[in-house]
């Protein structure tokens, strides 16, 4: 069983360390007797939807981001029916704004792709901090750093990612953080996100996993260092601390 | 020269002073102390060198090439005034002059020689003019506190219009700084490396991606294609479509050997921009390719001041970085090295030169996330580790604040890591049962405290 993994545009997105949310989900898959495959698309080439299991659109800087949108403005429509048939998409930072109705600059407003109901407005300051989620579905919490102008709102019942127990969040207001979507993640959280939370790289993973039509839980791995890291963020930044609003 | 200044002068010394006792390097807030008690005693300070003021500016190589520059100066039997610490904000600067004033306030020097953090260069500039800029390369370097390479970018170019006089000596194979300093209308010398050198990347056979910023025109926003890279970004490149490409170069390095520290000739084109001739032959004994630059740098920098350069070789050969920066030290029979890797470039020239010696070793690696070093560490997953995936090295050590996260960097490269937080627990570990040849590499606020241990050690 093979797993491909579509990395849109490292030639343009690839801030804050997206590699390694690459590698990590290729050594889980990897360690667990399954192949993994990368494809890095650039910016002229065509994504072959129907082969991808993985989508992982990372972050750049605003005019970067630019180019790309103007380029997945061009293929929407199959990026919308990979999004809806249950198509995994992990999305970080910039790619995370892409994916919403708009993102709008003083410069400027920027379209989005529509594919998740959710609008990001520039702000200032920029928000920068390490943070920390809960999620009742993950079995321990979410930690990240994160670096964002944008200040993303959700639609009415869309499901955030995490409620923040530390950091800002999608707009340093709501308590929210990111959004989880059918089977897309998107979210700010970087550091990278996945290697120090390897149940979120699970989740993605059997998610992928599924359509293929391998089901059941994954097989265990030793995540003894992935746990001490992540436990390492939650003490020092969120200890006693509960998620906003509850 | 009035009362305020010789308080500013006194005070900020015996500041210093206390704080050298207290072992803390208290140079950023003696100058900061002194301005506030005098807000204009930069300025007056900087008038009164007599020569040339060289400043460099760049993402990596900065304190190396300042203090070469200074240096060779001083070889030539020059006053120099420098911030040798690498306290490179507006208020270590003004340190620097500060604590190098009589308590009259007078300055006797014939040149400044100093080195000024890119988001700095704005807030410096209005103190004085400098006469040269050397700027090193710009690569991606804490997010977080400078956000992408388009802002840092944008605040040297408003810097650079503070001094319309000022020459840039600036490294041609970055097409990024290149680009910037061509923008700005200013006079340019340039230096850079012509032929590809076997090595100088250390992976070329390793299939590995490194990070690479300015894959695209500045100019245009075509794509830049590359004869080919030295490493990063940094090569021989030009833009299909607008014409934008390499300067020529007026400082070049050839015949470059990397075996047993760095060898090569300088070839130097002539004023009337005529071909190019061998200037000197340089023969260092350190290591790293990155240094080559440094070098080229700093030759260039002094050339362009008009400066003589009499003694550059023998200068080299007594260089020895006091400072963190591939400083060595001997403790007991064991030899160790430190030094600096702050972000991803400088951390993969670092890796390069630790695997350009190929005798066993051991490696410990202390990842802190304190302010100065920016608090977002993802930039260690730009960095190529797997290129430690080697039999020379004996075993690595993770150290410092974020030693987990470091830990698991290695991990997903399937390299072991033995984790030891406390810095000078993991030196005095691998000094016991290490084979007698340590790297250290540690990024910024650790940089001062390792230094100090090694230093210990060393007297025993």
């Amino acid at each position: 069983m093979k797993i491909t993994i579509g990395h849109l545009y490292p030639d343009l997105l690839n801030l804050y360390g997206d590699r390694g949310n690459i590698q990590c989900m290729k050594m889980r898959l990897q360690w667990r007797g399954y192949d993994a495959d990368v494809i890095e698309y650039n910016l002229g080439d065509t994504i072959d939807f129907a082969k991808t299991d993985i989508v992982l659109l990372g972050g750049g800087s605003d005019r970067e981001q630019m180019i790309v949108c103007r380029r997945l403005q061009e293929i929407r429509k199959d990026f919308q029916a990979y999004v809806e048939n249950g198509g995994v998409v992990i999305a970080v930072c910039g790619g995370y704004q892409l994916l919403g109705h708009e993102y709008s600059t003083p410069d400027g407003d920027m379209e989005g792709l529509h594919l998740v109901d959710l609008v990001t407005k520039q702000g200032s300051p920029r928000l920068i901090s390490n943070i920390v989620l809960e999620n009742p579905i993950f079995p321990y919490p979410v930690t990240g750093f994160e670096n964002h102008g944008g200040r993303t709102r959700l639609g009415e019942g869309v499901k955030s990612f995490g409620k923040v127990v530390c950091g800002y969040g999608n707009n340093g207001e709501d308590g929210q953080e990111g959004v989880l979507y059918r089977n897309v993640v998107g979210t700010y959280l970087h550091g990278p996100l996945l290697p120090k939370n390897p149940h979120v790289c699970d989740y993605l993973l059997r998610h992928a996993l599924e359509n293929r039509g391998v089901t059941g839980p994954l097989e265990e791995l030793d995540d003894t260092q992935e746990k001490q890291a992540n436990a390492y963020i939650v003490n020092r930044f969120a200890k006693g601390k509960k998620p906003q609003g509850s | 020269m009035g009362i305020r200044t010789t308080a500013a002068i006194v005070s900020a010394r015996a500041l210093s002073s206390f704080c050298k006792i207290a072992g803390k390097q208290g140079v950023t807030m003696a100058g900061k102390l002194a301005m506030k008690i005098d807000p204009g005693i930069l300025k007056r300070l900087a008038s009164q060198v007599k020569g040339e003021i060289i400043v460099t500016c760049g993402t990596n190589g900065k304190t190396t090439t300042n203090n070469l520059i200074c240096s060779a100066l001083e070889a030539e039997g020059r006053k120099v005034v420098c911030n040798h610490t690498g306290s490179n904000m507006l208020m270590g600067v003004a340190a620097a002059f500060v604590l190098s004033a009589s308590p009259g306030g007078r300055l006797d020097a014939d040149n400044a020689v100093i080195e000024i953090d890119e988001a700095s260069t704005v807030r410096v500039f209005p103190h004085f003019k400098p006469d040269v800029c050397v700027l090193t390369n710009l690569f991606r370097d804490q997010l977080d506190r400078y956000g992408e390479i388009d802002i840092t970018m944008d605040l040297l170019r408003k810097a650079f219009d503070m001094a319309p006089e000022m020459r840039i000596v600036v490294n041609g194979d970055d097409s990024l700084s290149t680009y910037l300093a061509q923008e700005s209308g200013h006079p340019l010398v340039t230096y850079g490396i012509s032929e590809q050198v076997p090595g100088a990347q250390g992976h070329a056979a390793g299939g590995t991606h490194e990070i690479r910023e300015g894959q695209f025109c500045k100019r245009c926003g075509n794509r830049l294609e590359y004869r080919f890279y030295h490493y990063s970004q940094l090569g021989v490149y030009h833009c299909p479509s607008c014409g934008f490409g390499r300067p020529e170069i007026d400082y070049d390095a050839c015949h470059i050997s990397l075996k047993d520290g760095l060898c090569f000739d300088v070839a130097e084109r002539s004023p009337d921009q005529g071909a190019r001739k061998k200037a000197l032959s340089i023969r260092a004994n350190y290591r790293g390719f990155y240094n080559i630059y440094n070098i080229l740098a700093c030759y260039a920098a002094v050339r362009t001041a008009g400066i003589p350069t009499d003694h550059f070789g023998s200068m080299l050969d007594a260089y020895n970085p006091e400072n963190g920066r591939n400083e060595q030290f001997r403790i007991g029979p064991a030899k160790v090295l430190l030094n600096l890797a702050k972000n991803p470039a400088g951390f993969n020239q670092n890796i390069s030169s630790v695997m350009e010696d190929t005798s066993p070793k051991d490696l410990i690696i202390v990842i802190n996330d304190n302010a100065q070093d920016g608090r977002d560490i993802s930039w260690l997953w730009d960095v190529d580790f797997d290129r430690l995936c080697d039999g020379s090295i004996r075993s690595i050590t993770v150290s410092g604040l974020r030693c987990q996260d470091m830990r698991l960097r290695l991990k997903y490269v399937s390299i072991h890591a033995d984790l030891i937080e406390d810095v000078k627990s993991a030196i005095e570990q691998r000094l016991k049962d290490g084979c007698g040849n340590l790297y250290v590499l540690v990024n910024y606020t650790a940089l001062y405290s390792t230094h100090n241990i090694l230093k210990a050690m060393e007297k025993g």
